[in-house]
Order: C-alpha cells, then sequence, then structure tokens
C-alpha cells in the first residue's frame, strides 16, 4: 500500500473536507459484503425509473455529452418539451444501461464495495422519450471464476411501465472483490 | 459538411454508401476527478473517486466507472449514425484497461463490415477508447441499421 497517498491529491480540500471524506469511506467498508456473496444464480430484481428531464441533464454533465437531443430541461426555460429527430427530448441511449446498476446490487442491502463493471452487449432497440417510466429487470445467470477473478453475469430488459415497449436488452458481467 | 436533423455539424454522418474502413472522428475526454465522484455514479465505490482507498485496493489513482467510457463511445455513435443508432442498435463494450484519474480518452471507430438489410446496411464498426499512449481501455463493437426502410423519408 502506498501511504503517501493523500485524500486531497486531485481536488482541493480543507482539513474538514478530508475528514468528512475519510468518515464516510471508512463508513462504506465496514457496512458492505462483496457483490459475490450478495448475489445467486436465478435472482430477479425490478424497479421503476421516472426520467425525468433533471436526470437526463445530471447523466449528461456528467459524461459532458451536450447534444440538445437530450435537453427536456434548460436553464430559463426548465422543463421544455425539447426537439429530437423522434420528436420531443429522447434519453441519452446508454442512461439506462448505467441505471441497472441499481437494480442488480439490491439497493436495500449495502452495497458491494470494490466491484467493478467488465462488461455490457446492450440492444438499443427504441429511442426512450424523455419523462418515461421504465422498468428494469435484472436476473442473475451466471457466477464464474476467470484467471482466479470472480464473476456474476445478469441479463437485463427495461420496458415502457406504460405500454410494455422493450427499450433496452442488455448482457452484463461485473467482477466482484 | 453533413449535419444531423437536429442541425448539429459532424465530419459526415454514415450513409448506405460509406465504405467498409470507415474511420470515424471520436470524442475527447478528460477524466475529471470531479466528474468520476458525481453523485450519479453512486458514490458507494471509493476506488472511482478517492485515491486513498483506490491505493489501498492497489490502484495507481481512482478509476473512471466504464459507463463513462461507455458513453463517450456512444457519443461518437450518435454524432455518425445519428437517429439510426436510436433503434435495434447493439453496443458491446470490454473493459480491458482501467482508465485512471487525470488520463485524457479518446475514442475511436472503423468500420468492419456492412451487411446488406432491406433497403440498406447493417453497419458493424469496431470501436474503442484510449489514452494519448494509445493503450486501449475500452474495446468493442457497434451494430447500426442504415438506411434498411424501403421509404428514406420514413426514417428518422
Amino acid at each position: 500500500m502506498n501511504t503517501s497517498v493523500k485524500t486531497d491529491e486531485l481536488m482541493p480540500m480543507t482539513e474538514l473536507q478530508i475528514s468528512q471524506v475519510r468518515e464516510f469511506v471508512d463508513g462504506l467498508a465496514t457496512k458492505s459484503q462483496t457483490y459475490w456473496d450478495m448475489v445467486h444464480i436465478g435472482d430477479e430484481l425490478s424497479r421503476e425509473l421516472h426520467i425525468t428531464p433533471e436526470l437526463v441533464i445530471l447523466y449528461a454533465d456528467a459524461v459532458e455529452d451536450y447534444n440538445p437531443w437530450y435537453e427536456g430541461w434548460t436553464m430559463n426555460t426548465w422543463q421544455t418539451e425539447g426537439q429530437s429527430p423522434f420528436g420531443g427530448a429522447i434519453v441519452p441511449p446508454l442512461l439506462v444501461s448505467h441505471f441497472v446498476l441499481s437494480v442488480q446490487f439490491d439497493h436495500t442491502k449495502p452495497f458491494a464495495v470494490g466491484s467493478i463493471h467488465t462488461f455490457h452487449d446492450t440492444e438499443v432497440l427504441e429511442p426512450i422519450p424523455v419523462g418515461a417510466r421504465v422498468r428494469i429487470l435484472t436476473r442473475a445467470t451466471d457466477k464464474y471464476v476467470k484467471r482466479g477473478r470472480r464473476y456474476v453475469r445478469h441479463e437485463v430488459l427495461v420496458t415502457d411501465v406504460a405500454s410494455g415497449l422493450l427499450y433496452l436488452r442488455e448482457v452484463r458481467d461485473i467482477l466482484s472483490l | 459538411m453533413t449535419q444531423t436533423l437536429s442541425g448539429r455539424p459532424v465530419h459526415g454522418l454514415i450513409t448506405r454508401e460509406t465504405p467498409v474502413g470507415h474511420v470515424l472522428v471520436g470524442v475527447k475526454k478528460r477524466a475529471t476527478i470531479q466528474l468520476m465522484g458525481s453523485r450519479l455514479w453512486g458514490r458507494f465505490n471509493p476506488n472511482h473517486w478517492d485515491p486513498v482507498y483506490a491505493a489501498r485496493t492497489g490502484l495507481k489513482a481512482p478509476i473512471q466507472t466504464g459507463e463513462m467510457s461507455s458513453a463517450y463511445i456512444s457519443e461518437m455513435c450518435v454524432n455518425h449514425f445519428g437517429a439510426h443508432y436510436l433503434r435495434q442498435s447493439r453496443v458491446v463494450c470490454k473493459y480491458v484497461a482501467s482508465i485512471l484519474a487525470n488520463e485524457v480518452i479518446e475514442t475511436g471507430g472503423q468500420v468492419r463490415e456492412k451487411t446488406p438489410k432491406g433497403h440498406g446496411f447493417r453497419f458493424t464498426v469496431d470501436v474503442w477508447a484510449q489514452n494519448e499512449a494509445g493503450e486501449k481501455k475500452t474495446t468493442g463493437w457497434v451494430e447500426v441499421d442504415v438506411g434498411v426502410d424501403a421509404d428514406p423519408a420514413a426514417q428518422p
């Protein structure tokens, strides 16, 4: 372990901020278990997500994607219909793929720290309008060890809550500690 | 220069006529620690934003969540395929190496294959994200239908 690494190495912080970060991280580490132990093959989890305009902006800003197709919220006008080739504003194609994480990690249990997403095979089937409510369904299909590392595989379906339209289908792997 | 339907200039939308070997112009981003630590990603895995925790687990620095490089590749695909990319496409990404905080990442792509489908083609494009030293961090491919409908006007 490199003991010379500092909490504020990559961004400026006061001593107070540093102590807040250390307390938060220590809390995460003591409450969680490994993902490998949390998941059993055949586990199915499902949640509904309301994809609000503000959530889309949060995502688009975090990945620095400023395509106007995704703007169902802008400063000054606030919520707006937006414009895209499909009519109103649409959701960035892989946004829901990210939120799968909040389903396959059972949100009612402490999160499994140290897990890493390693692979996804995603079918983007239909554009999702901003404002849609989607259901994300995950099913654990495999747990395997490769080169001494432990992986958990899930299959995912994302559908429209109101119409049942299938928006996205995915297979994804997580490397567990 | 071709424009997307929203009027955004790009370096040439891919059409039925685009040949195998065509190179996509990527997007370039820095792995900024503030964005890596956004609440959007959960903040429950300190490997993504805390240098001390990352060092304890053997990492040289906090690493980006893979979702970020997939999003960069996806942005490149929207720039080149426009609305076609939003229907019946496939995106496969493998995170082959970690993207460390402060690295500059650039995506790339090249048309590997075009398979006749309907009135157009299903394009297969090799995609990747790499750092400034040319080290591949994410690799994969996308498949996108272009011009497969009989009436091009019916397509968005």
